[in-house]
């Protein structure tokens, strides 16, 4: 990082003054909790952030067992990851899933797995919010809702939309972009119906913003997804008011402190706009988003991975200042593996003792009316926007997906990052500056090094599954899926009929790629149950 | 003198594309041919790739520990089509003693996040100055 400027390159002056912030205050501030929401979705209530850290680990038991865990040290709300199978729509006994069942996050792939995950977890009071993929979360969630006798309508929670990205960068579902597309609109459709307080539409602009994105084009490539599967949406005929409350945002917060609390209100700031002078949204929760942050793993390092837990820190101290909504701050051992034990305590207990001792929840929006960051908020929101208006500008958003154009974006910036980190332009202390022989630089390695064996027999035990389910119903529910897939229908009615009947998200998943025209397997290894049914 | 070529390649369901893209850039930036296969290949695919690309080097960029099982069925592979290319393993995920372990199952070099970008360039020009001479 230059000494003068951000990471997104926005330069800084020593001093800043009155004449640097400028604009009047109701119409580019507000109070907390008043639009245009820059300083706040809601009024002033001391209540803090939802604490919670990333889960899933093994299999669903495990899993389970990792959560109690979690509540017992005062989590207050659950973020569970699926291994990269899982995130990928991939049933555990495909070929290529074997060497990493359960490594990366937890396994999951039927009903069952979602009840033996959330045994004994109060769904009406833990918000849940899911990394997986969010068509089969939101199945299982609703239908264990109905189970306990739970009403669907009060789970709190999220699930994540990433129809234009998870393709080229991280998780991968090997569909088109049409079909994912439509799977986002179905799930959000679906929720604001069934689950109106669950938030079904979450931009998540954390997954695809460690592919070395700054600032400034993490935010930019968020609301060019959130735009255009907004006007999907209205497309359908929905009203803007029936869904747009339960859009949430998830960022990611590298270690640029003023930068990131900058962004944090400029994102309030442009999503309040958008839906209200845009799309037209009277409802004010409509206009209002509510902001939950995982701290950035790509900030932290392998090396001398006690320095991480300060950047946790760091971190949390201005997402409490940017005030969002839940944090999970990306723990000590990161750069090897999803959190142990030991991190999850370290993570938790920073974000509590921040929360608790410092006084950091008595003022909201400490920054608002500061010269220096009014100025920099209105510089990263008119970046943000120029960047928007510059990718619309080169035609249709989903024609940018599928002609590769994101893709090429997300190389040039992973070239770049790496780039920045081996010429120090990036400093990481303990990587390319203050670095010690390894043989010195012990300090919690041993913990941050161990690992998570893959689960074999996890791939046993779903393959045997497979043979046991009563084929009748699930060959037919499958069938009428690809029946649906083929109209203009809502498929979440037609996907939960399958996954009762003992459906498997790979399967499942296969069934929407056959019924699209393309491969029930994408990696050629699989074929699929009902043949190749027209 | 035709250019070094290199292939560059992530096994599995490692999904993290960082390092790989970034190791390819920087490969290219020095003149070299890289061959970038990206995400979700398996053994098979690398030797496949190796052998029609003329590979003078492999290079696996790993950040899942999938690469413990399959980089010794790589080598495996590699010796069962009579290839003769250097493997080299890249990643932050990769501990100093399963460095150990892969350098000991024949991998030719090991290289971790924070390794210096000269001495990668230079093992990989070594490796395939001697490849070629072998």
């Amino acid at each position: 990082m230059k000494e003068n400027a951000t990471r997104s390159g926005i330069n800084l002056s020593p001093v800043y003054g009155p004449s640097d912030a400028n604009g009047d205050y109701s119409r580019r501030f507000g109070n907390p909790g008043e639009y245009p929401f820059t300083r706040g979705t809601r009024a002033y209530s001391g209540r803090g952030w939802i604490q919670r850290e990333l889960s899933g680990e093994g299999d669903p038991k495990r899993s389970n067992e990792q959560f109690k865990y979690l509540m017992t040290l005062g989590q207050t709300g659950l973020d569970v990851i699926g291994d990269s199978p899982t995130m990928s729509l991939m049933d555990p006994d495909h070929p290529l899933a074997r060497y990493t069942v359960g490594t990366q996050g937890v396994s999951l792939c039927r009903h069952d797995d979602y009840r033996q995950l959330l045994d004994g977890i109060p769904l009406d009071q833990m918000s849940i919010s899911s990394s997986g993929p969010s068509m089969f979360t939101v199945a299982s969630l609703y239908l264990l809702a109905k189970e306990r006798g739970v009403s669907p309508g009060v789970l709190r929670g999220s699930v994540i939309e990433w129809p234009f990205y998870s393709e080229h960068c991280s998780y991968a579902y090997k569909m088109p972009f049409d079909l994912h597309l439509r799977m986002s609109c179905d799930v959000i459709e679906f929720c604001s119906k069934e689950m109106p307080k669950f938030h079904g539409f979450l931009e998540d602009t954390y997954f695809f913003s460690e592919a070395g994105l700054n600032a400034v084009e993490e935010a930019a490539l968020g609301f060019v997804e959130i735009r255009h599967i907004v006007r999907a949406l209205l497309a359908r005929g929905l009203d803007i008011d029936s869904f747009a409350p339960r859009i949430a945002i998830l960022t990611n917060c590298s270690m640029d402190f003023y930068e990131e609390i900058a962004k944090i209100r400029a994102m309030r700031r442009i999503f309040a706009r958008m839906m209200k002078e845009e799309f037209g949204a009277k409802d004010p929760r409509s206009q209002a988003v509510n902001i939950a942050v995982h701290t950035s793993g790509l900030s932290l390092t392998t090396e001398q991975p006690a320095n991480n837990i300060v950047r946790g820190a760091v971190q949390t101290v201005a997402l409490g200042l940017a005030g969002v909504t839940a944090l999970e701050i990306s723990t000590f051992d990161e750069g090897y593996r999803t959190p142990s034990k030991e991190a999850h305590l370290v993570g938790l207990r920073t974000q509590q003792v921040i929360d608790l001792e410092t006084n950091i929840n008595s003022v909201q929006d400490p920054f608002g009316g500061s010269w220096f960051m009014e100025s920099l908020t209105d510089e990263v929101e008119a970046r943000i926007l120029d960047m928007v208006n510059e990718i619309e500008s080169l035609g249709d958003p989903a024609e940018l997906v599928s002609s590769g154009y994101f893709k090429q974006f997300f190389h040039g910036t992973m070239g770049r990052y790496h780039r920045q980190v081996h010429d120090g332009e990036v400093l990481k202390v303990g990587m390319n500056v203050h670095q010690m022989p390894a043989e010195q630089d012990t300090l919690l390695r041993d913990i941050s090094e161990e690992k998570i064996e893959p689960l074999f027999d996890r791939v046993e035990e779903i393959s045997a599954y497979r043979d046991k389910r009563d084929h009748k119903p699930l060959l037919d529910s499958l069938q009428r899926l690809h029946d649906v897939v083929q109209t203009d229908e809502n498929m979440l009615e037609a996907v939960l009929e399958c996954t009762l009947a003992g459906a498997t998200m790979g399967e499942i998943a296969g069934i929407l790629r056959q019924a699209w025209g393309t491969p029930y397997d994408p990696y050629g290894h699989l074929e699929s149950p009902i043949g190749s049914a027209q | 003198m035709t250019p070094i070529r290199v292939l560059v390649g992530v096994l599995g369901m490692d999904q993290h594309e960082l390092g790989a893209i970034g190791i390819a850039r920087m490969l290219r930036d020095q003149g070299m041919e890289v061959i970038y296969t990206g995400c979700f290949n398996t053994p098979e695919t690398i030797v496949q790739a190796a052998m029609q690309e003329d590979a003078d080097v492999i290079g696996i960029s790993s950040h899942s520990w999938e690469y413990l099982y399959y980089t010794p069925e790589l080598l495996e592979l590699l010796k069962q089509n009579d290839l003769d290319v250097p493997v080299v393993l890249g990643g932050s995920v990769i501990t100093e003693e399963d460095a150990g372990k892969m350098l000991d199952k024949g991998v030719a070099a090991v290289f971790g996040s924070g390794s210096a970008m000269t001495d990668m360039i230079d093992t990989v020009r070594n490796l395939a100055a001697s490849a070629a001479t072998s």
